[in-house]
C-alpha cells in the first residue's frame, strides 16, 4: 500500500517528531481513512481544510518530500500523493503545534497555481469583448475615447466624459505597480478550492492613464506583496479549448 | 415663491418590527413571511393597522415586490412603491429616505421600508448577485469581502489606518451584543485572542471583521410627523437623508477615485450635516453598515466623525466607541457583525430604538442617532433620526 520512505529533505529547525507525524498523515490520507485525516485537522478549522486542496479519488501511496520551518513557528510539510493511474499530486500542509499535539492548519495544492474560473470573458452584453479577443492574441486592450482621449475602465457604452460612441480599444503596455492586493484565502467556490491562498492585484496602468485592472498575481502565495510594487501583465492561455485567456501580473 | 425642499422634521419612524435572526437556511418560513411578520410587528409597535399602509419601499432588489407584500396585506390602496438600485446594504438609509420623501411631499401616509432574506429563497451571498462580472469574477473576485479587503488594504498600507481601529469596531460590536439577548454572538464575548488569531477571509481581513449572512427581515413604518406624535411610540423624526454615488463611483470594477473612501463623498455629507441642522460632533450614537470592518472605518472617516490616517487609531478605542461613556458609540445591538445580518436592516431599527431611548446599549440622553448605509456599495446613503428635542 505505501511506498517506502525515504528520509525527507528538512530545511532550518524542523522538530524531529513531526516526521513521523507527517508520514503518517500521508499514510492515512492516501488510504482514505477520513476519520484519521480529520483528526490530524486544527478542529475548528476542518471545513476550510477540506476545501482547501484536491486530491484524486483513489490513492495508493503517499511520500513526505520535505519538511520546512516556517518564520512564524509553523512547518510545512510537502506530501507527494500518488493515484491509481500513476498520477501525482504534492499537497503543502501547515502544521501547528496544539496543546493536543501537532495538526494541519493550512494545506493547499503545489504548484501554487492561480484559480482559473468560468466566468473568464466577455459579459453577456459583450460591452467588455474586445478585452479579452485582445488577449487571445496577447494583448492587453483598454477602451478609450478617439474624441477627447479618455481611457475608461470598466467599459462603458459611451465616453463619460465627452458622450461620443467612437471608442477604440488599444492595447496598452501591460506595466505599472500594485494599487492594492488582497491575498484570499477562503474558498468562497468550488472553483477556488486548491488555489487557495492566491493574491489579487489591483494593477495601475501609466500608458492607460492610471486606469487600474485586477488580476491574480502569479507565484504569489508567499510573496511580499507592498503597495506601489512594480507589476507586469502576462496572459494565460485558455485552459480548456474553447475557453479564454485571463491576464494574470507578475512582480517585476 | 420659494418653498422649503427639505426633509427635515417632515416624517417619521413610527413603529419597529423584527423577526429573529435565524442561522442562514434554517428559516422555518419563507423571506415573504418574514417579512409580514416584521411588518405586522411594525405596525402593531405603532398601533397602526396594517391595512392602512399606502407605500413600500425596499433596496438591494428584494425578490418579494411591494405590490405583492400589499396584496398579501390587503391594503385599501398602494401610492408609493420605490426600489432603490445599487446592490449591497448601500440603499439601507435611502430606502427609509426614500420613505421619508413621499410622506413629505404627501405621495403616502403610511409608508414601510422592509428587507427579508433567507437562503432557500435567495441563495448564499444573495447581497453580491449581478454585482461581480468577469472583470472582477475571472480573477477570483466573487465575493464583497475581496473588493472591501482591497479597499481596506490600501487604507491601512497608504493612509495608515492603523489595524486597531478595525479591531476597536469589531470589539464594540461584540460589546454591545452581550446585552442583546437576541443577538448572535449573545454570550459569546471576543478577546482580543480570539480576534487576532482568527483565520484570514481576505487579508487584511479575518474571519471577525466579516458579516456574516442570517435569514430574516424587518420592517419600520414611516408616517407624517404630526400623525407620529399622536402614535404610541415616541416619533424618530428624519432630519435629513441622503443617497447617491460621487464622481467615478459606482460599478467601476476598482476605479473609484477615492478609492479608500466609504463613498461618501464630501458634497453628499456636507449636505446631510447641513439639511439636519447639525455638526458632526453633535452626533450622539451611530449605527454604520459593516459589511466588513475596514468599511465602516472609512464611513465614520468620510464623515468627519474619526480623523483619517494613523490618528483614527486614538480615536478609534473600545472604551470610545461603546454606549457606556464613550465619546462615540457605534452599533450599539450589534450590528451587522454581532447582533445579525440582513443587509443592515436591522441597523434601522437599532437607529430608532436610541432615539426612542430604548436600546439594550441606550446612550443617555441620545437626541440625534446617525444610520450610515452600505460603505463600498455602488450606491451608498445615511439619515440622521433625531428625538422630539430637536424639533
Amino acid at each position: 500500500m505505501t511506498e517506502q520512505p525515504g528520509a525527507p529533505d528538512l530545511a532550518g529547525p524542523v522538530p524531529a517528531e513531526l516526521v513521523a507525524v507527517a508520514e503518517r498523515h500521508g499514510r492515512v490520507v492516501a488510504a482514505g481513512d477520513n476519520a484519521a485525516t480529520l483528526a490530524d485537522f486544527q478542529p475548528d478549522r476542518t471545513g476550510q481544510l477540506i476545501a482547501s486542496a484536491r486530491l484524486p479519488e483513489r490513492l495508493v501511496s503517499s511520500r513526505l518530500l520535505r519538511l520546512e520551518a516556517e518564520p512564524d513557528g509553523l512547518v510545512a510539510a510537502f506530501i507527494r500523493y500518488t493515484a491509481e493511474d500513476g498520477s501525482d499530486t504534492v499537497l503543502r500542509s501547515r502544521w501547528i503545534k496544539l496543546a493536543e499535539g501537532w495538526r494541519v492548519t493550512q494545506v493547499r495544492n503545489i504548484p501554487d497555481t492561480p484559480p482559473v474560473l468560468a466566468a473568464a470573458g466577455p459579459r453577456d452584453d459583450r460591452l467588455d469583448a474586445p478585452h479579452w479577443e485582445g488577449l487571445q492574441v496577447g494583448e492587453v486592450r483598454v477602451q478609450r475615447c478617439t474624441r477627447c482621449g479618455s481611457w475608461i475602465w470598466a467599459p462603458q457604452p459611451l465616453c463619460p466624459r465627452c458622450h461620443s460612441f467612437d471608442l477604440a480599444w488599444p492595447a496598452v503596455e501591460p506595466a505599472g505597480a500594485v494599487y492594492s492586493w488582497t491575498r484570499t484565502w477562503q474558498p468562497f467556490t468550488s472553483e477556488l478550492s486548491g488555489h487557495v491562498p492566491f493574491v489579487v492585484v489591483l494593477a495601475e496602468l501609466p500608458a492607460a492613464g492610471g486606469r487600474r485592472l485586477l488580476g491574480v498575481l502569479r507565484d504569489g502565495d508567499c510573496a511580499d506583496v507592498r503597495v506601489g510594487a512594480p507589476v507586469r501583465g502576462e496572459v494565460d492561455p485558455p485552459p480548456t479549448p474553447g475557453g479564454w485567456p485571463v491576464l494574470r501580473w507578475r512582480l517585476a | 415663491m420659494s418653498r422649503d425642499r427639505t426633509l427635515r422634521g417632515a416624517a417619521a419612524v413610527a413603529g419597529i418590527g423584527a423577526t429573529p435572526y435565524y442561522k442562514r437556511g434554517t428559516s422555518p418560513h419563507s423571506a415573504q413571511r418574514l417579512i409580514l411578520e416584521a411588518i405586522l410587528a411594525a405596525c402593531a409597535d405603532a398601533g397602526v393597522d396594517a391595512h392602512e399602509i399606502d407605500g413600500f419601499v425596499s433596496y438591494a432588489n428584494d425578490l418579494n415586490e411591494g405590490l405583492a407584500i400589499g396584496a398579501a396585506l390587503g391594503v385599501r390602496e398602494i401610492r408609493w412603491s420605490t426600489m432603490v438600485w445599487g446592490g449591497g446594504g448601500g440603499g439601507v438609509a435611502a430606502a427609509v429616505n426614500a420613505a421619508a420623501a413621499a410622506v413629505a411631499c404627501g405621495q403616502g401616509d403610511t409608508v414601510v421600508v422592509y428587507r427579508g432574506i433567507t437562503e432557500a429563497d435567495d441563495g448564499r451571498q444573495s447581497y453580491g448577485k449581478g454585482h461581480f462580472p468577469p472583470l472582477l469574477s475571472a480573477h477570483g473576485v466573487l465575493t464583497p469581502a475581496q473588493v472591501c479587503a482591497l479597499r481596506t488594504e490600501r487604507m491601512l498600507e497608504v493612509d495608515g489606518v492603523p489595524g486597531s481601529a478595525l479591531e476597536a469596531l469589531v470589539q464594540a460590536s461584540h460589546h454591545h451584543a452581550q446585552q442583546n439577548p437576541g443577538a448572535v454572538a449573545y454570550g459569546r464575548p471576543l478577546d482580543h485572542d480570539t480576534y487576532a488569531g482568527s483565520r484570514w477571509v481576505s487579508e487584511p481581513l479575518r474571519l471577525f471583521d466579516c458579516s456574516r449572512e442570517n435569514d430574516g427581515a424587518s420592517a419600520v413604518l414611516v408616517t407624517s410627523a404630526e400623525r407620529a406624535a399622536d402614535l404610541r411610540c415616541a416619533p424618530a423624526f428624519v432630519l435629513s437623508g441622503v443617497q447617491g454615488a460621487g464622481p467615478d463611483w459606482s460599478e467601476s470594477a476598482e476605479n473609484n477615485a477615492a478609492y479608500t473612501s466609504a463613498g461618501f463623498h464630501p458634497t453628499m455629507v456636507a449636505r446631510l450635516w447641513a439639511e439636519a441642522g447639525i455638526k458632526p460632533a453633535d452626533t450622539d450614537v451611530i449605527q454604520v453598515y459593516e459589511n466588513f470592518s475596514g468599511p465602516a472605518v472609512a464611513s465614520l472617516i468620510d464623515f468627519g466623525l474619526c480623523p483619517p490616517g494613523p490618528e483614527a487609531g486614538a480615536f478609534m478605542t473600545l472604551p470610545n466607541l461603546i454606549a457606556q461613556g464613550g465619546a462615540l458609540p457605534v452599533n450599539t445591538s450589534g450590528g451587522n457583525i454581532a447582533e445579525g445580518f440582513v443587509h443592515g436592516i436591522g441597523l434601522v431599527l437599532e437607529a430608532v430604538r436610541q432615539v426612542r431611548g430604548t436600546s439594550a446599549n441606550q446612550v443617555p440622553g441620545a437626541d440625534i442617532s446617525l444610520l450610515l448605509g452600505g460603505p463600498v456599495a455602488p450606491l451608498v446613503s445615511a439619515t440622521v433620526f433625531g428625538s422630539a428635542a430637536t424639533i
